[in-house]
């Protein structure tokens, strides 16, 4: 069942998917109100304990399924589930994005053009996007080239090479000594700068890289600053931000989050 | 397919134990203390400040998908919303997903109508501006010129684009509040904004500012476990330094017989973390 389908299979696959999708998402609209979010925590949690159980279960050690415990096979098919899901989600999106910009031509608001341009835009790169997998004229592979590899990386290229320059100015102002920060900033910046680049290096080349005398030539110091200050800061920090993620996680799996953010608690 | 080592299972099924049953105090009336977060404090003054100017404040979830981090940054953006509301402040949201507009137009407007301003909510400043990250940068930075904004809050996941928005809005003299997990932005955002939230105090920030008893609950059982973590770590270091590779072997794949092996090549604590040599 869960093997890629081709020809009629596939179709009555997609067929049978949207029906099926459709019924159940009408069915959940004749939820009533009351249920509906015990029925979403109830949901939640199961498809959590699927992903838990699945990691958390031990596995074969030998054999075919080696490395497999019983879940395991389920694991690609249910978590196609979040692309479908993922889904429906761009289509409602596609859907609020179009009825806002065409309320904006219909009402002649102010800046309605871009709204022109944006509906023009997606539906440019769109048709082009899809057509040419069906059809194998070069043409039209051609012309989806020039609007996405022609314009739309060469603009994007050109954004990110304005990085460069937004790091100066905001370097510049890191830098000026205000603070005891401000002036360890600059210190380790300046060390780990020259440590990068063969001028800096030659300023300490005279130094044995040998001995106690090592600790002193430039690229040594670098190396020190980002492998035992940087590197434990960053880690410190992503412990945390991992803990963080693990304890939201659970809060939402275990449906403790407050329903839609800032309404009552469930 | 990776799954838990004895370890793994044991470690992580404590530590969210042990976030639960803080949970479930603070559920009971226990009311933990939460240090002042200055970045989150400034939300008032950054939206006190848009409104003596009148001009709109931008606010951003990021690069994200539709996922925790996201979610959490909406979270910290819709009290942003609900607080501009009470003064029917403007709040500009471009965000870069389109299905995450419905999501994000509920959330905000379901903030406007809490603080009895439905009024001043418009879904015309929910913007979808793009899903690729520098035309995203493009219209984020495009709309802090045009508009200028008195503030912007930049919350969730972000890339190369940071220091982009950050420095436009500098540019316009916005007050800046910014948070994210992702560590190789933060020393951007600490350069061009006024208040950066780092590490976990991102995951902290809806219980410093909604004083929510569940999520002040989880807060103290992260730190919990943040404490739980640490004594490991000076429990391992000071096993290890006498040549008792306890703690280490039980967590790493290259088990360790002597404090020597540590100080061979490939063996250091940062280079296994690095390599995901991890058990």
């Amino acid at each position: 069942m869960f093997v890629p389908q081709t020809g009629i299979t596939l179709w009555l696959f997609i067929l049978g998917a949207l029906v099926v999708g459709g019924g159940v998402f009408f069915v959940l609209t004749l939820v009533p109100t009351r249920f509906r979010k015990p029925l979403i925590a109830a949901v939640t949690f199961l498809a959590g304990l699927f992903f838990a159980l699945e990691f958390f279960l031990p596995v074969a050690t030998e054999g075919e399924t080696k490395g497999q415990n019983f879940l395991t096979p389920f694991l690609k098919p249910v978590s196609a589930w979040t692309t479908i899901l993922q889904g429906f989600a761009l289509g409602i999106g596609v859907y609020s994005l179009v009825s806002v910009h065409l309320r904006n031509i219909a009402r002649k608001r102010e800046g309605r053009g871009f709204s022109v341009v944006l509906l023009a835009a997606i539906v440019a790169m769109a048709v082009p996007a899809i057509w040419k997998e069906y059809n194998p004229d070069p043409r039209l592979k051609g012309f989806y080239e020039i609007i996405y590899d022609g314009a739309f990386n060469s603009l994007n290229a050109t954004m990110y090479s304005v990085v460069a320059f937004y790091i100066v100015s905001a370097a510049y102002r890191a830098f000026r000594i205000r603070s005891r920060e401000a002036t360890l900033i600059l210190i380790s910046a300046f060390l780990i700068m020259l440590g990068q680049v063969t001028i800096g290096q030659a300023i300490t080349n005279g130094i044995p890289n040998e001995g106690f005398a090592r600790n002193f030539r430039i690229e040594n110091i670098a190396n020190w600053i980002l492998t035992r200050v940087n590197s434990p800061a960053v880690l410190a920090i992503e412990f945390g931000v991992g803990i963080g993620a693990l304890a939201t996680s659970l809060r939402i799996w275990l449906s403790l989050e407050r329903g839609s953010y800032f309404d009552e608690e469930l | 397919m990776e799954h838990a080592t004895t370890s793994a299972r044991i470690i992580l099924i404590l530590f969210s134990v042990i976030i639960v049953t803080q949970v479930i105090r603070a559920q009971r009336g226990q009311r933990p203390f939460i240090r002042r977060i200055p970045g989150l404090t400034a939300i008032e003054e950054a939206v006190g400040r848009a409104v003596e100017m009148g001009r709109p404040i931008l606010t951003s979830v990021g690069m994200g998908g539709i996922d925790i981090i996201t979610l959490q940054a909406l979270a910290i953006v819709t009290h942003v919303a609900g607080v501009a509301a009470r003064f029917g402040q403007r709040i500009i949201l471009p965000v870069r997903n389109a299905a995450f507009v419905p999501i994000a137009e509920d959330a905000i407007s379901t903030a406007y109508n809490q603080a009895g301003r439905p009024d001043a909510f418009s879904e015309q400043d929910i913007i979808f501006l793009s899903g690729e990250q520098f035309a995203y940068a493009a219209g984020v930075s495009g709309l802090i010129q045009r508009e200028k904004v008195a503030a912007t809050f930049l919350f969730g996941q972000f890339f190369a684009e940071s220091l982009i928005i950050a420095e436009n809005a500098n540019q316009v003299g916005a007050i800046q509040v910014a948070g994210t997990p992702s560590t190789t932005q933060i020393p951007f955002f600490i350069v061009a904004c006024d208040y950066v939230i780092i590490g976990d105090e991102y995951y902290a920030a809806t219980a410093y500012l909604t004083r929510q008893p569940t999520i002040m609950g989880s807060l103290v059982g992260q730190d919990r476990v943040k404490m739980a973590v640490i004594g490991l770590i000076v429990l391992g270091a000071i096993l290890l330094s006498f040549g008792m590779p306890v703690v280490w072997n039980l967590f790493f794949d290259k088990e360790l017989a002597t404090l020597a092996d540590y100080f061979k090549p490939q063996g250091t604590l940062i280079q296994s973390l690095g390599a995901g040599g991890g058990k």
